[in-house]
């Protein structure tokens, strides 16, 4: 079951109801039994890979020493790299048997080890009741694509029980529907024409593969912080906050900024996780301080920042997947990133070398452009699904374009009309004004709520009506899955 | 020890003012990067381990919490 289907808006109401109905002390339960529920419409066999996991992290929670804490996330990783790998080693070993592929594996294992090492860090206590420890795992909105959550600041607004607020359901609500404007009437609009491109792609060149790949970058955008919309919008509905995943990413002036918008609560578990503990190793701290003295301050200084992100990028790559695409993927990221860490002072330095005023709003525009290029290169390597197909796709990127064939109905691949670029025009548009003015710091709900009720509802109706009519649907009024559901 | 820390931090990272504001970290002024450049700064200096469970808020938050952490992980 996911988020766009008849179903899930049957299985909302009745959570919706029957916590609210439920006395304070007991709404968690409500939120446990509906969260397995949730969990079962995948499957039995899979919940039972999440109470491995969940076993395995209360226990090493209740008792956390070094060597329990240990096994403990190699028996979660374990469990992570079967689901991730599992089908590859099947195929290599010729083995018969399907991999059972956990839902949320990936986003449930990060919140588990994040839990673990925080109690042996002793930077939360450990959680006493194990039904407690399950639901923050599994909690239904954030199991499909996230949040990753943190335990010490989800815990207690799971066990709270908020009142109810007409105030909060309808943000709530507003939430959930800009979500599912983003999803259907954007990323599966644009879905029809990468689809048929990545699909088909001995069939086009030049223009087609650049559209394609710039327009999958927003579709992806479009696709999972609409998830992240949707997810957030029905917790808030239940008065609990989660993290936010997204903070307008591509209005980032460089790839490190980029990656403190772009789903925010991965890259906060890298950098808490697994950069710092490697970067203030003693090891790590010991071998900066022999390649000061003798090599270069410079160069002893930058082996801290440098072996710590080349391990999370790595990493952060093969959370992705463990294909090559995503292996490179990370490369890919990790080599700029470090790049501009290590450099970023001369690089700064640059544009005043240049006469290039810096404050100017053009040259900012021009970072943005250039940072949602940087993405799109990575877009490259993963979006076509395979590697030779990427390489493929850039060899013949910029043969000659024939413009005047693209613009006079060459674009309109798939079934796709003149009325469907006009809607993915204009909804682009309205996603770029709503981006832009939150990038100012309004607020865009609340200034609705502000105005006058005929204006409100004009509004709301809107995009309602819009989300309703110009979405893109399946049989059975059923949408394509999420994008990030797959890792 | 705050004075002699504050000199030797403002050479390390002249782009930070460490004087600017008492919540260094949650102002935003002190990055991850920055962070573990001061853990490293520190940990040579002071010949000092500075373990994970150290770093929190009120230690990296201003040049007194930094003094302090210092001077107990020196007492230990």
């Amino acid at each position: 079951m996911t988020f766009v289907t008849i179903t899930f808006f049957i299985f909302l109401l009745a959570a919706f109801f029957c916590y609210f109905v439920t006395k304070k002390p007991y709404r968690w339960m409500v939120l446990l039994g509906f969260s397995v529920l949730f969990y079962l419409f995948a499957g039995y066999e899979k919940l039972l890979f999440v109470l491995i996991a969940a076993l395995i992290a209360y226990l090493v929670g209740k008792y956390a020493t070094k060597r329990n804490l240990i096994f403990g996330i190699i028996g979660v990783v374990g469990l992570l790299f079967y689901a991730k790998a599992g089908e590859a080693i099947y195929l290599a070993l010729s083995l018969k048997g399907s991999v059972i592929v956990p839902l949320g594996i990936s986003y449930y294992s990060f919140s588990v080890i994040g839990y673990m090492l925080d109690v042996y860090y002793k930077k939360t206590k450990p959680e006493e009741n194990f039904f407690h420890f399950l639901l923050y795992m599994i909690y239904f909105p954030q199991i499909l694509e996230g949040p990753i959550p943190r335990y010490k600041s989800l815990m207690p607004k799971l066990l709270k029980g908020e009142d109810f607020s007409y105030e909060r359901v309808c943000f709530g609500l507003q939430r959930m529907v800009w979500g599912y404007f983003k999803k259907l009437v954007i990323a599966d609009r644009i879905a029809i024409y990468t689809g048929e491109i990545f699909g088909n792609y001995k069939s086009y060149s030049g223009i087609y593969y650049f559209t394609a790949i710039l327009l999958s970058s927003l579709q992806l955008y479009a696709d999972f912080s609409g998830c992240m919309d949707i997810a957030l919008g029905v917790s808030e509905c239940f008065g609990i906050t989660l993290d936010e995943n997204f903070k307008r990413p591509f209005f980032s002036k460089t790839a490190a900024e980029f990656w403190r918008r772009w789903h925010i609560t991965l890259g906060t578990f890298f950098k808490d996780y697994v950069y710092m503990h490697i970067a203030i190793s003693p090891k790590l701290l010991k071998l900066s301080k022999t390649a000061k003295e003798k090599i270069s301050k410079e160069f002893g200084k930058s082996l801290i920042t440098v072996i710590p992100l080349s391990v999370v990028w790595i990493l952060t790559g093969l959370w992705h997947g463990t294909g090559a695409d995503y292996i490179l993927w990370g490369c890919y990221w990790g080599v700029i990133i470090i790049i501009s860490s290590v450099f970023g002072k001369k690089l700064k330095a640059l544009p005043k070398v240049l006469s290039i005023d810096t404050s100017s709003k053009a040259y900012q525009r021009a970072q943005m452009i250039r940072t949602f290029f940087i993405f799109s290169g990575a877009r490259l390597l993963t979006a076509p699904g395979d590697l030779g197909v990427s390489w493929y796709l850039l060899k013949r990127m910029f043969l000659p374009w024939h413009l005047s064939e693209y613009f006079s109905g060459g674009a309109l691949v798939n079934d796709m009309t003149l009325v469907d670029v006009a809607i993915l025009f204009i909804s682009i548009m309205i996603l770029y004004v709503v981006s832009s003015l939150q990038e100012k710091g309004i607020k865009i709900r609340e200034k609705i709520a502000s105005y006058s009720i005929l204006l409100r509802w004009v509004f709301y109706y809107g995009l309602i009506f819009a989300t309703l009519v110009f979405g893109i649907y399946g049989p059975g009024f059923k949408s394509s899955d999420f994008v990030y559901i797959q890792f | 020890m705050e004075e002699e820390i504050l000199e030797l931090l403002s050479d390390e990272f002249p782009e930070v003012d460490f004087t600017s504001s008492d919540e260094l970290v949650d102002d935003g002024i002190l990055d991850s990067l920055t962070i573990t450049g001061i853990i490293a700064t520190l940990s040579m200096e002071y010949d000092i381990e500075i373990p994970y469970e150290e770093i929190v808020e009120e230690n990296f938050n201003s040049i007194q919490g930094l003094a302090s952490m210092v001077q107990r992980l020196m007492e230990e």
